[in-house]
This record gives structure tokens, C-alpha cells and sequence, in this order.
């Protein structure tokens, strides 16, 4: 953290900055609470002067909103928040976990250093789309189509590299004498591992676990891509409130976006000493 | 069934892909000594500490410890501690943690755990900092911790890998001697690798000397500075530099720096063989500058040189002069700056000739 006072000169850059970032967020917690009709009024209402829960209240109960003379909302979102909850914390689980094991695997029993994770990387190196229609072909084939595994399992792959480099990098800035003295005091390679090399990175594994969180509750592409009937995640349902009877609900939807929000603030929260480090990802070297 | 016959490596040998980092060395290092690897970085020291230890698998070769073959025991079933350069104490435990981890992994009575860290932190002077994460401790104190730790077990080897290179000097030269007399003390045995000759000699009963990946020298420390096997380890060994010139054999004479000198008489046959194309090596304290004309005896070797570096060592000083297209290093006591100038031409005597070295043209030392 930087302890110095902050010049004059500096602090318009940053007011213009933080409003740049807030607004849109600003403006969506607005509308999250606007009553139907102040959703498209022009001149803009920036603050309601009604402020309304009809919106949250019409994501699990889609009939609410008639009351408003608004329809056109054909299912609860209840689906997709389980859906989300779901493949996000299993595919993140999934990913961390492997990842963990190979970022160790990587750093203290290879002696590659560019070819392995270069191998590994290339998989982010080109467009989702380009990977979603060999995933569609191959889904069509094993019946993992519109299936909570199948997304899952897209989920972990996509972003296992992502875990793995990361990781790596913490395990990297970590001396190997730390687990090394450990076996020589009488451990096992892999409790060496397990009692001294994780808890020490343990800060890593927690800015990892939320980024690759973040990656998979907001991913739309996939989701959309490989749900049919039985799959559903938030940002596919975000998608579902643009109808043809009745617009798009920008109300209903900033709602659901905002309840989609809520944990990655409060997590971001706890972790956020980490998630700097997290972010610049092993660009520091000490 | 143990024979304490200390640690007997045979042919040990570590290859990288194509690059052979150590290839294949034997050496013993005998049960309540202290022996010594020294040479300069990438010499292979820690390679042979890590293959030793069981971290890294060797090539080829054998490990022997008190008679029992160990080459391939996993690191924890080989009974030896290893101080690590970095000391990797474990930051997230105390003091007190941090010295009973291999008792607690071994499974010993929380009583006797807490009896002998106590008593070794005693006689490591380290009951202050039991209960303080290794972070908050001075670099004395977790020096200290790291040997602690290696001692707690009672191992049969101690393998100790620049364990001083994290200190700073003053307080190196004082753990430097602490090790030593604890070594002695308890009668452990100590494998230490260090790049630092003078840390070599101060504590080595025996000192193995390597370069790149080989045994160029094992000796006494007396024997490796007197005696060096060629010119790398005379090089490597003594500060300042020793001086190394070309020379020849002339009735009786060595020549060399435009000057005449009578030959060490164990050398005289040997050189009178070779006749020229050899290297003299003359250490600096074995040369003196010349002030007074009393100080001066019949029969001494006298030269002459340009003085063109004064180089401040303290109490002492090391003068380099040029003669002809040479340079000769001398030490000189602090006391006599005031009498010396760069660009004077002085002359310099050589005190023993008997000191002399002399190395074949492949750099081998005549007499080794």
C-alpha cells in the first residue's frame, strides 16, 4: 500500500476513475429498484422517487409483476440461482483442486520451464467460441448435453490452466527447502506437501479459488451455447428477460444482477489483501 | 549393527539432461569430523548436499553412512539434518514449534518434547525467542533456530549448506566459531559446503575441494593453502590473490620477473627436467616492499617495480607494483601509507624462496 499523502493534482484523475467504474453499478442498484414505469422514462430518473422490491419479488414469483400491467415473464429464476450456485462451486472446486496438484507438480518435479506451461496456457490463447462447437459435437455424441456435469466439466477445463499458472506462481516464490526440511524431519513427500506447502500458499489459494469463482458465475457463452430445458445459470436467465410481449424488464433484470453481485462483493471483501497479489499474478518476482 | 565409520560416498554422479553437474565423486567424511566441500558457485556442492540428503535422486553411485548402504532411502528413513542456506524455519511456527517439529513427527511424548527443546534452547541461548515467529527474530537467533532444529534429532550426519552465507560478517565470524566448538564439543559429524575459503579453513578438518563437478583437492587446511593441487585451487584459496608468473629453470636459478632466485631444492630436480614453460606462484605475504637499504641482507631477492594500486585490507595494505609487463601483489602493514605514492618506482624482496610453488604447463602443481 502506497503511505504517502495524495497530490491535488491526483485526486480529479481518481474521482473521474471511480466514477467511470461505480456508475454503471450505480445505475443498475437504481433500477434494480424502480417501479415499471420509471424503467424507460425519459428524461432518465436517476433515483426513484418510489423505491419498489417488486422486481426481486417478480425474479422468484414471475406473476408479480402483473400487477403492474407488465407480463411476459415466463420462469422463476429460482433454477438458475441453483444452477449458477452449482456449476460454478463444483467446476471451481474441481479446478482449484487439480490445479493445486499440478501447479506443484510443475514447480518442484519439472525440469521444463517454457514448454509445459506454454502447452498449458495455449488452450486460452484463442476464442471460446472456437472451443464451444467441438464441446457441442462431442456433448451431442456422449449425451452430456444441457446436463449439469457437462457444463461442469467445460467449466473445469477452461479454467483449470488459469488455476494451474496461477498457482504455480505462488508456489514458485515459495522456497522448496521450506518442504524439504519437513521431509527430512521425517515427512512424507506428499505430507510435505499437504501440512507445509499449501498452508503456507494458503493466501494464493484463496485469490485463485474467487477468481476462477468469478470466471465461472459470470461465464454466458457456454451456458447459453449447451443449455436447452434442464441447464440454467444467471446470466442466461439475465438473457431470458428481453420478450417479445413486453421489452426487455430492466427492472427484473437488474435486480437478478444485482443478486448475482452480491457475493463476489462480500467475498471480494474478505479476500481483498489477496486478490491484489492475485490479479498481477506472478508478474512480481519477491 | 553400526560401525561409525562416518559417511562414504562412492562414484557420485548427477546429470541434468546433457549437463553433468557432478561427475562422480568419492570422498569419506569420518564419523565426528568436520569436513569441508569447498569451491566456487556451480562447483556442484549443494548438488552433492541434496543428493546426500535423498532430495533429488542421484545418477549413479553409492552412499554409505556408519557402514549401512542408503543410496536409495527416501530422505526421512537416511537419518541425517540439513541446514539450508535460506534456513526454511517454518514462518507460520514459534520458536518453541519450530524446534519440536521433528520430535512431534517422530511421535514423541509431549513431556520429552518439551524437556529437550528446553534444554537446547538453553545451550542455544534461545528462550527468549520460543514463543516469536521466526520473522521477528534477528538473523543470529534464527541461524541458531535452524542448527537447533537439525540438532534436536540427534542425526548421524549433519549436512550443512552455506548455513552462514545469511549473517552478516561480524556475526558470521562468530557463529563460524560457535559451530565449531559445538561440533567438537558433541563429537557430531559435520559435511559443510561453502564458497568462503576463509570459512573453509577457519572450521575444516579436512577440506574437499571442487570445481566443476570434480575433486580437484583433499587436504588438511594447512596443506590445501601451502600446497594447492593446481593453479584454480592456489587461485581460489588466499586473498589477496597469490601471484603467478611465468618462469624458467636457469643452473640452479628460477627466473622469472626479470629477476634470479635460488630454486627450493625439492623442486630443483623436477624443474631441471621441465626447463621452461612452468608458472611460479608467489603468495603476497611472502613478498615485502623494500623501505630501508639496513633492511636488506646479502643474498635476498630483490626486484623493482612502478607502484599502480594501493588497496586498504585494514591493518594491512595489498601494494601492486608492475614490473615489465607484470604485476606482483605484496601486503604491507597500514603504517607505511604515508611513505608510499601510485607512480613511484620501488623496490620489493622476496622474504622465503623456499615458499615458492611452482605449476607444470597444464597448471598441475609440481609437487602434489
Amino acid at each position: 500500500m502506497l503511505n504517502r499523502p495524495l497530490s491535488l493534482a491526483q485526486i480529479p484523475l481518481i474521482v473521474i476513475g471511480l466514477v467511470l467504474c461505480l456508475f454503471p453499478i450505480f445505475w443498475l442498484v437504481m433500477t434494480a429498484i424502480k417501479p415499471p414505469i420509471d424503467w424507460n422514462a425519459s428524461p432518465a430518473i436517476w433515483i426513484p422517487s418510489e423505491p419498489t422490491l417488486i422486481n426481486f419479488r417478480t425474479l422468484f414469483n414471475p406473476d408479480a409483476i402483473r400487477a403492474y400491467g407488465v407480463g411476459g415473464v415466463s420462469q422463476a429464476a429460482t433454477r438458475a440461482v441453483m444452477g449458477s450456485i452449482l456449476a460454478s462451486i463444483s467446476a471451481t472446486f474441481l479446478a482449484v483442486g487439480l490445479g493445486l496438484i499440478s501447479a506443484i507438480g510443475l514447480s518442484r518435479y519439472s525440469r521444463t520451464n517454457w514448454a509445459t506451461p506454454l502447452i498449458i496456457l495455449s488452450g486460452r490463447m484463442f476464442p471460446p467460441a472456437a472451443i464451444a462447437v467441438p464441446f457441442v459435437i462431442i456433448f451431442s455424441l456422449t449425451n452430456l448435453m444441457d446436463t449439469y456435469p457437462g457444463l461442469i466439466a467445460v467449466y473445469t477445463a477452461v479454467t483449470l490452466p488459469f488455476s494451474t499458472w496461477m498457482l504455480k506462481s505462488f508456489v514458485d516464490d515459495l522456497p522448496r527447502e521450506m518442504e524439504e526440511a519437513a521431509m527430512l524431519d521425517g515427512k512424507s513427500r506428499l505430507m510435505a506437501h499437504l501440512t507445509v506447502t499449501v498452508p503456507l500458499i494458503r493466501g494464493g489459494i484463496f485469490s485463485t479459488t474467487m477468481l476462477v469463482f468469478i470466471l465461472n458465475w459470470s461465464e454466458y457463452m457456454f451456458a447459453q451455447v449447451l443449455s436447452n430445458t434442464e441447464l440454467a445459470t444467471i446470466p442466461v436467465q439475465l438473457a431470458k428477460y428481453v420478450t417479445a410481449t413486453a421489452g426487455t424488464l430492466y427492472g427484473v433484470q437488474a435486480a437478478l444482477a444485482v443478486l448475482a453481485m452480491a457475493p463476489l462483493i462480500v467475498g471480494g471483501y474478505f479476500i481483498q489483501g489477496h486478490l491484489a497479489r492475485g490479479l498481477t499474478f506472478g508478474a512480481i518476482k519477491k | 549393527m553400526t560401525d561409525l565409520t562416518g559417511l562414504d560416498v562412492q562414484n557420485l554422479t548427477k546429470t541434468y539432461g546433457p549437463k553433468k553437474a557432478l561427475g562422480g565423486i568419492s570422498f569419506v567424511a569420518p564419523h565426528g569430523g568436520f569436513t569441508v566441500l569447498l569451491g566456487p558457485g556451480g562447483a556442484g556442492k549443494t548438488t552433492t548436499l541434496r543428493l546426500l540428503a535423498g532430495l533429488e535422486p542421484q545418477t549413479e553411485g553409492q552412499i554409505f553412512l556408519d557402514g549401512q548402504e542408503i543410496s536409495r532411502l527416501a530422505p526421512r528413513d537416511r537419518n541425517m539434518a540439513m541446514i539450508f542456506d535460506n534456513l526454511a524455519l517454518y514462518p507460520n511456527k514459534n520458536g518453541f514449534q519450530n524446534l519440536a517439529s521433528p520430535l512431534v513427527l517422530k511421535k514423541t511424548p509431549m513431556e520429552e518434547i518439551r524437556k529437550r527443546v528446553f534444554s537446547l534452547a538453553e545451550k542455544l541461548n534461545l528462550t527468549l525467542v520460543l514463543d516469536r515467529l521466526p520473522k521477528t527474530m534477528s538473523g543470529g537467533e534464527k541461524q541458531r533456530l535452524a542448527l537447533g532444529r537439525a540438532l534436536i534429532r540427534e542425526p548421524r550426519l549433519f549436512l550443512l549448506d552455506e548455513p552462514l552465507s545469511s549473517v552478516d560478517a561480524p556475526l558470521r565470524f562468530k557463529l563460524r566459531s560457535e559451530l565449531k566448538r559445538l561440533q567438537k564439543e558433541e563429537g557430531h559429524t559435520f559435511l559443510m559446503a561453502t564458497p568462503d575459503f576463509t570459512e573453509a579453513l577457519a572450521v575444516g578438518d579436512t577440506i574437499i575441494m571442487l570445481h566443476e563437478g570434480r575433486i580437484t583437492q583433499v587436504a588438511s587446511p594447512q596443506k590445501l593453502y601451502d600446497q594447492p593441487v593446481d593453479t584454480r585451487v592456489a587461485i581460489f584459496v588466499g586473498s589477496p590473490q597469490i601471484n603467478l608468473f611465468q618462469a624458467e629453470f636457469r643452473e640452479g636459478q628460477l627466473a622469472f620477473l626479470g629477476l634470479s632466485c635460488p630454486c627450493p631444492a625439492r623442486l630443483a630436480p623436477l624443474l631441471a627436467d621441465q626447463g621452461r614453460g612452468f608458472t611460479v606462484g608467489l603468495r603476497p605475504e611472502n613478498a615485502a616492499l623494500v623501505f630501508d637499504d639496513t633492511e636488506v641482507k646479502p643474498g635476498d631477492i630483490l626486484g623493482e617495480g612502478v607502484l599502480v594500486d594501493i588497496e586498504s585490507l585494514g591493518r594491512t595494505m595489498a601494494l601492486t607494483l608492475k614490473c615489465g609487463q607484470d604485476l606482483i601483489t605484496t601486503l604491507a602493514s597500514a603504517s607505511v601509507l604515508s611513505q608510499i605514492t601510485i607512480g613511484q618506482a620501488r623496490r620489493f624482496r622476496i622474504k622465503d624462496p623456499n615458499l615458492l610453488l611452482a605449476f607444470k604447463p597444464d597448471g598441475r602443481n609440481f609437487l602434489v
